[in-house]
């Protein structure tokens, strides 16, 4: 593992109007190209523990590091460099969007405001498709699409966007059993080509958990367990 | 048009609740106005939507209100404000001026009004121009654009300030009764029709134009009211849309 790219000291956060914390105490350190899978029973803390990684849920107690800067809710240029595929991410038939615009969308807040796309930002965004192999669909519309080929898309997003850090929550649940072989080593592909740093959340025995560097289990808002390449004994705070 | 426009994104960020909320915001706002007298009562109808879309905007984020809560909330205290106001408001205006609030009236525009419009809409067409890119992302799913680094929130104001600004302004044109027509109705029509979201930019405020004049034509020949014939028109345009809409027809053979 090379140098700490994600970084969590001691974090606790609450979800509006609840009392029990989601995440409780935590600490977490993860290095560059390292791919970590998180595991834990539904309601644990994996996707709040996604969220404030890139900043989208506040925390209230300790500190959460990216690429050495600190992430809080205005993270907004932060965020550029981080992708994230939230849960149960699908868009229903009627979207009015087509697969190419959803791509390309991704690199909006790099061009910022009062600027068109770049003729650049339709390159990058065709080389993503094609990369993923979903270049034929690229001017269907992304609701019309199967479940499998709406995560390709995103991941073609995701490669669009050219991050440094990627977050997954459940990037195989509601997806056909022949497409989930298919995105896991797509995902796999792109965590290596692109040298990414990636936290993935899954309860799919699959390609994607056994290609994990470490596997960190999370039950009521804490770290019970961390092993896998390097076990570490099990011990609850 | 400019409130066709402001349709796709009510419709597409279900903002409807908030808008309905908006526009008899505007009402009460106008009839305050009137009430006033000294005060024009576009102005007071325009501070009224917007402050109630500053006021309920974080309300329905922060406490996840429910739509209808938020209805069932604000439209009986702002349709009551904007009858108690009227009911105050001096004799003289309120034939002319309270009529045209409920059920709008072209011929009660002034040619400054006419200008007031006018610039509106450039500022509006500029703003959704420049910051379109952002407006997009936010349209297409809100928590993928404050994921790739966007600013939602600023986007989410600003659409709903825009929306408010539009609602006060066709309070005068259609009424408050009906001020949905032209911003709910071309929206949902050109969203049955196309799936480029950019298309519906485009055909959403051409078809409330559409409606708008066919509707003026039909109140000049069968002598009805301005605000009902657009109303009319702009539902038989909506209708038609879902008839042919490939959306609907789709997902019949999918389904079958």
């Amino acid at each position: 593992m090379g140098s700490t790219v994600v970084e969590l000291s001691g974090v606790s956060a609450v979800y509006e109007g609840e009392r029990t914390p989601a995440l409780h105490n935590l600490s977490l350190h993860v290095g560059s190209d390292e791919m970590v899978g998180i595991v834990g029973p539904n309601g644990a803390g994996k996707t709040t523990l996604l969220e404030v990684i890139n900043g989208l849920l506040p925390i209230t107690e300790g500190t959460v590091q990216v690429l050495g800067e600190r992430v809080g809710s205005r993270s907004h240029r932060l965020r550029r460099r981080i992708a994230y595929l939230p849960q149960d991410m699908f868009f229903s038939p009627d979207t009015p969007f087509l697969a190419r615009d959803v791509v390309l969308m991704g690199r909006f807040a790099g061009i910022g405001p009062f600027r068109p796309p770049r003729r650049e930002d339709h390159e990058q965004t065709m080389q993503a498709l094609i990369a993923v192999g979903a270049d034929e669909l690229s001017r269907r519309p992304i609701g019309r699409l199967s479940g499998g080929q709406q995560r390709k898309v995103l991941l073609a997003r995701v490669i669009a966007r050219q991050p440094r850090v990627l977050l997954l929550d459940e990037p195989l649940t509601n997806i056909d059993p022949e497409a989930k072989e298919d995105l896991s080593h797509l995902i796999l592909e792109i965590h290596r080509q692109l040298g990414l740093t990636t936290l993935f959340v899954s309860h799919e025995f699959g390609p994607l958990l056994a290609a994990a560097d470490r596997l960190i289990t999370v039950v009521a808002g804490r770290i019970i367990a961390r092993g896998m390449t390097e076990p570490q004994p099990v011990k609850v705070q | 048009m400019m409130c066709s426009t402001m349709g796709v994104f009510v419709v597409r960020m279900k903002l409807s609740a908030l808008g309905f909320a908006m526009s008899h915001a505007a009402f009460a706002g106008a009839a305050l106005g009137l009430l006033l007298a000294a005060v024009n009562p576009l102005w007071m109808a325009l501070l009224f939507a917007v402050v109630a879309a500053m006021i309920l905007g974080p309300l329905s984020e922060v406490s996840r209100l429910d739509a209808d809560t938020i209805i069932g909330a604000i439209f009986p205290l702002m349709m009551a404000l904007g009858l108690i106001f009227l009911s105050f408001a001096p004799s003289a205006g309120v034939g002319n001026g309270a009529l045209s609030l409920l059920w709008g009236s072209v011929l009660g525009i002034t040619m400054g009004d006419v200008y007031k419009l006018a610039i509106l809409a450039v500022v509006l067409l500029f703003v959704l121009v420049g910051f379109g890119k952002e407006f997009l992302a936010v349209l297409l799913d809100r928590k993928l654009a404050a994921a790739s680094g966007i600013n939602t929130r600023i986007y989410y104001y600003l659409i709903l300030f825009l929306t408010a600004i539009v609602v006060a302004l066709s309070l005068q044109i259609t009424g408050g009764l009906l001020i949905y027509t032209l911003m709910i109705l071309p929206a949902s029509a050109a969203y049955q029709l196309l799936y480029d979201i950019k298309k519906v930019f485009l055909l959403a405020p051409v078809l409330g134009a559409l409606s708008a004049l066919l509707g003026f034509l039909l109140s000049l020949l069968a002598d009805l009211p301005i605000g009902s014939s657009i109303a009319i028109m702009a539902t038989i345009a909506f209708l038609s849309s879902i008839a042919i809409s490939p959306k609907r027809r789709r997902s019949r053979l999918g389904s079958g």
